[in-house]
């Protein structure tokens, strides 16, 4: 109806407005004026304090503007001043983050187990203890590891490493001499990171969602998840709004992003790489693929010969194109003309290009076995690859700030969606090849890339160790790609080192800002495996991962804590921050840095400590100097002082310095300077570093005899270019019986698998629903089964069985359940909301991504009935 | 004249309730008295489905039934101010329920008693400010009906310190709940000024307001989703 201010003062009745039969406001105004400056009416003075700070319970660091009114954090809002260079507004967590701080639950001393006995039913015996006595016994038990075997002590963390920064708790472990420290990305998305270092020697992207007309979204869920979500919440926002973008999300259910999107397309489970090699077929056979792009910045004319490797030059490491040219195999130089696609002999031997490869490789995983396989229609699979190429505008520049620039505004965009799975590289390599086959990569609406080609080892053959050193795992012969740690093996390797080749015990971990065992799936051998070492956790509560602990060190929150904060750039700026505390209620001592800083002390490694800090961070003219001790606020002086060459001042007043970033920076000072033209290194489409890591990984497994190795599922997961097999994990092959598909998400209204759960705001104040979750299955799947919402239900796999609250709704698929993370909380530091939902990870399958040893956690099947 | 309104735009609005939980920290939250609370519904049936999210907070009609209400049973606990701010005096308020009954969204709430937020816990946080030291409209009783007020406050201290022009614009004197949105769904500002940005963007969007068939008059502006009830 339409709604102008005439028809609006005639609703009222009135020319000048309703009679207000309350107190005028000038009253009021003058009340408020005086309570203001007196304390007349019984109240206190008010000392107001504003302080900028960031936020540091997800990954996304907002900028945050804080009140604090006689000691209390009153308020939390955005920083306005931020908004330019990454938030425009926070999340519920954020707006209630203060109930972090002041929550009855949260540890304030340390904690000594009494009972030795350790597992899901035991009562540690908590006992109260001193710092001093804390430290006493965990520094004598640390120097004599030291003494004996370093690699004895594993330390891991979560989203503790954004409370303090991972770089003080690298510079602690090689301080200390161990080689184990794992974070927790294959708990995240380090599959995701490790197909982007597979193509582009480097990780991290983002849609240039500002100049961008298609997004292709396969199961980002940045309306409900965490990383870089305040700036893709806003911009696609903005962007479909004011610049015409279209959104299309691929995934299983009907996420926050899917509810918003133009079109949402449900994907079977775990199928995706079908849909996008299908996709990759109809762009091959209709010519739409951006040839100059794939000629000059991939590897796709590169041949490759009968066994799957790149043939060579004669120096043995130079690849070789077919120039079209002379007619011979030659090295990319200037003068070289190399062919994209075709068959060739080359001193007698069969070769084709990897394009060709690709291309031969998709030639019948045809749309239609993308329906019958995908659950997607091959009418749309087609339209959906014809957009993409449309949207792509493959070919043409466009102009800004006087530069001409490549034009792609088509992106293909994943999150967790495709690589949190059992074959989670796979899944992004098939839809960064997607993006590679139309030239978007670093184009001016299309992907943009981390820096690439920044760490160049990503193209080589993995060390693929063995005997490995590490705990985790990461990079042995296991898990060649394991390029960000491994969360979940030290747990496992801990209860059979031998098994694995391992040639130590591991005695001692420390765990930092982690409830690392209910973040994992079949949480149960995580669990085994922490009642073999001696435990020390430092956290806000005791969690479950604190129910094995041997000593429990109350931490900071992200309130009351200095740190030289992580931050999220965006395509367009990038900024430097701190947060600083404004608040400590319980009067602790410590946070992690300090609690660091007392342990190094104590085993008289302090000195070498700071001078692993400088290395670890990277310092160049102020530094941590030896022969003097470090406030955890003086150690941010030193890191922001050396960062940003400004004064401390700025710190507190502003919270940040920021940068936008220059169109050179955005556009070509990646693919276009790191990778295009002859003679430079080439972006893999056709990722053979895999499938010479899996001859490595071969020889290796049979010269030491290693049956944790099963060559034939190496063999198909090492795979140079993704295929059909990648969408068959290990229960979609096994669990015959087991009829629907259990996927995992996150939600808005809890972080990670701990300490926001006690949120009282976050439990009561915003909806029931937050404070649980549910087992959501179709409407049409209910009816089937009898099933209600609000019935209970059960969750079967093959690993057990769990309970939990149905909730029937359209938006899912028929063969699917969904059930979030964060819930079904049982450790003694969680008040009763805190309890409630269910944990599904308890009863996922645990098949770990070969190459990256990223956790799958959208792969395993089950049985669903009333229970 | 001034005449506060608020704009909420369902299509850039993502769910996620950070407004709910900015209200919540700002208005001294107690657990049976929500101030701003979010329906989601779906639309369509699968596979051709929209997720709609709908957040309210008091609409402060121009002919609030809750205001009727309590008047014909003579408590007239609740008045209209001249910024079109609707509010309850908890102190003329006798607990009777008949707001929370007549409102059509569903608005005032009643506490059966101020309850903590940890039970059993003691206070916490903002719980352990006095009544003294705290805004009338934050001092919760039992048996007393509560709601939205727009932040007034904030809206009160814009008076004071002669800032009246900065309502919707500042931190300081804007609803908590408009601040925080991620993608900028909510606007708060004068509609008696046709170039305040409230005014613009509810003209430009053709925005509507929700269940006018009760003749409310509500002062809170919608932009609908496609598919979403009015």
């Amino acid at each position: 109806m339409e709604l102008s201010r005439r028809g609006f003062l005639k609703s009222m009745g009135a020319a000048g407005g309703v009679a207000a039969s309350g107190v005028s406001l000038d009253v009021i105004a003058k009340a408020a004026a005086k309570a203001k400056t007196s304390n007349k009416d019984g109240g206190r003075a008010r000392e107001v304090r504003h302080l900028k700070s960031g936020c540091a319970i997800c990954p996304n660091f907002c900028g945050i503007d804080a009140t604090v009114v006689n000691g209390i954090v009153r308020t939390i809002y955005p920083d306005a001043a931020r908004a330019e260079f990454y938030n425009h507004g926070i999340c519920p967590k954020g707006a209630s983050g203060m109930y972090n701080v002041y929550d009855p639950y949260r540890l304030k001393k340390p904690l000594k187990r009494t009972n030795p006995k350790k597992g899901r039913n035991e009562d540690p015996g908590w006992i109260e203890i001193s710092w001093e006595e804390a430290f006493n016994e965990i520094a004598v038990r640390m120097a004599r590891i030291h003494a004996y075997n370093p690699s004895k002590l594993i330390w891991q963390h979560g989203q503790g490493k954004y409370l303090i920064g991972e770089n003080f708790c690298k510079a602690f472990t090689k301080a200390f001499g161990t080689p184990n420290m794992s974070h927790r990305t294959t708990a995240c998305e380090a599959a995701r990171h490790v197909a982007d270092e597979l193509t582009f020697a480097n990780h991290g992207i983002l849609p240039d969602l500002k100049h961008s007309k298609l997004l292709l979204n396969f199961g980002a869920n940045y309306h409900e998840g965490e990383q870089a979500s305040r700036w893709l919440d806003w911009q696609t926002v903005m962007s479909r709004e004011q610049n015409a973008m279209k959104v299309v999300v691929v995934e299983p259910r009907l996420s926050g992003c899917a509810a918003k999107a133009d079109e949402w397309v449900p994907v079977r489970p775990g199928k995706d790489p079908v849909m996008l090699l299908a996709m990759a077929k109809v762009l091959i056979d209709d010519g739409t693929i951006d040839e100059p792009f794939l000629v000059e910045y991939t590897n796709a004319p590169q041949l490759v010969d009968a066994s799957g490797a790149i043939a060579k030059d004669k120096d043995g490491k130079t690849p070789l194109v077919w120039d079209t040219v002379t007619g011979a195999a030659k090295p990319y130089v200037a003068g070289v003309k190399p062919a994209l696609k075709g068959s060739y002999t080359v001193e007698g031997k069969p070769m084709r290009t990897a394009f060709q490869v690709l291309a031969d490789s998709v030639k019948d995983i045809t749309p239609q076995q993308a329906e019958e396989v995908a659950g997607v229609p091959a009418a749309t699979v087609v339209r959906l690859a014809r957009l993409f190429a449309k949207e792509a505008r493959i070919g043409e520049t466009i102009v800004i700030d006087g530069k001409k620039l490549r034009y792609r505004p088509a992106a293909l965009y994943t999150f967790r969606g495709l690589s949190a799975k059992e074959h989670g590289v796979q899944g992004w390599r098939a839809g960064l090849v997607l993006n590679m086959l139309v030239g978007s990569p670093d184009a001016v609406g299309g992907l943009i890339l981390s820096k690439a080609n920044k760490t160049p080892k990503y193209f080589d053959v993995s060390v693929c160790e063995y005997p490995p050193k590490r705990a985790d795992l990461a990079q042995s012969v296991f898990y060649p790609y394991s390029n960000h740690h491994i969360a979940q093996t030290s747990n496992l390797t801990v209860q059979d080192p031998k098994a694995w080749g391992l040639a130590y015990q591991p005695e001692m971990q420390i765990f930092y800002g982690t409830n690392r065992p209910v973040s994992i799936p079949n949480s149960s051998l995580q669990f085994d495996g922490l009642a073999k070492t001696y435990n020390v956790v430092i956290d806000v509560l005791v969690t479950e991962l604190a129910m094995y602990a041997d000593i429990v060190l109350p931490d900071k929150t992200y309130l009351e804590s200095w740190h030289f904060a992580p931050t999220r750039s965006t395509p367009e700026a990038g900024h430097s921050a701190i947060r600083q505390p404004m608040t400590n209620p319980f009067n602790l001592e410590h946070d992690a840095f300090s609690i660091m800083w007392e342990l190094m002390k104590r085993l008289n490694l302090r000195d070498k400590f700071a001078e692993e800090c400088n290395k670890a961070w990277g310092l160049k003219e102020v530094k941590f100097k030896p022969g003097r001790d470090y406030t955890t606020r003086e150690g941010v002086e030193v890191i922001w002082s050396d960062k940003t060459r400004k004064d401390f001042s700025v710190a507190l007043e502003q919270g940040f310095v920021g940068k936008k970033k220059s169109v050179k920076s955005k556009y070509l000072d990646g693919v276009e300077s790191a990778f295009k033209g002859p003679g430079k290194p080439k972006m893999k489409l056709y990722a053979d570093q895999l499938i010479d890591t899996y001859y490595k990984v071969e020889e290796i497994a049979k010269k030491n005899g290693l049956t944790k190795v099963d060559l034939v599922r190496y063999k198909e997961a090492y795979a140079p270019l993704p295929t059909v097999a990648h969408a068959y994990p290990t229960p979609h092959r096994e669990a015959k019986d087991y009829p629907f598909y259990v996927i995992t998400h996150k939600r808005m209204y809890r972080n990670q698998a701990g300490f926001t759960a006690n949120n009282a705001l976050l439990n009561q104040a915003i909806g029931a629903d937050a404070a649980t979750n549910y087992v959501q299955l179709n409407v049409a799947t209910a009816a089937q089964l009898g099933v209600k919402s609000g019935d209970i239900v059960t969750i079967e796999t093959r690993v057990g069985k769990i309970n939990g609250t149905a909730e029937a709704v359209q938006g899912i698929r028929p063969d699917t359940i969904a059930v979030s993370y964060h819930y079904g909380r049982w450790g003694a530091g969680y008040s009763p909301d805190a309890k409630k939902g269910i944990a599904i990870n308890e009863v996922l399958e645990y098949h770990p991504d070969l190459i990256s040893g990223h956790n799958s956690f959208n792969d395993t099947k089950c049985k669903l009935y009333k229970a | 004249m001034t005449k506060f309104v608020r704009l909420i735009d369902q299509k850039r609005c993502m769910g996620c309730r950070a407004c709910a939980a900015a209200c919540a920290a700002e208005n001294y939250f107690t657990p049976e008295a929500p101030w701003n609370s979010m329906l989601e519904y779906e639309v369509g049936d699968y596979p051709k489905v929209k997720k709609i999210y709908n957040t309210m907070n008091c609409m402060h009609c121009e002919k609030p039934s809750c205001k009727a209400a309590c008047d014909s049973v003579g408590a007239k606990a609740i008045s209209k101010n001249q910024f079109g701010v609707v509010l309850i005096d908890y102190n003329k308020c006798i607990g009777c329920g008949y707001c929370a009954a007549v409102c059509p969204y569903g608005v005032p709430h009643l506490n059966t008693a101020v309850k903590a937020l940890y039970p059993g816990k003691g206070k916490n946080g903002a719980e352990t400010i006095a009544n003294a030291d705290r805004h009338p409209t934050h001092r919760k009783k039992a048996k007393t009906a509560e709601k939205c007020t727009f932040c007034t406050h904030k809206l009160e201290q814009a008076v004071a310190d002669g800032k009246t022009d900065r309502i919707g614009k500042d931190q300081a004197y804007t609803p908590s709940c408009d601040l925080v949105c991620p993608t900028q769904a909510r606007l708060f500002g004068d509609i008696d000024d046709p170039n305040s940005e409230v005014s613009k963007r509810i003209q430009a969007t053709n925005a509507t307001q929700l269940r006018k068939q009760f003749g409310t008059d509500p002062q809170v502006y919608y932009v609908l989703e496609e598919g979403a009830k009015s």
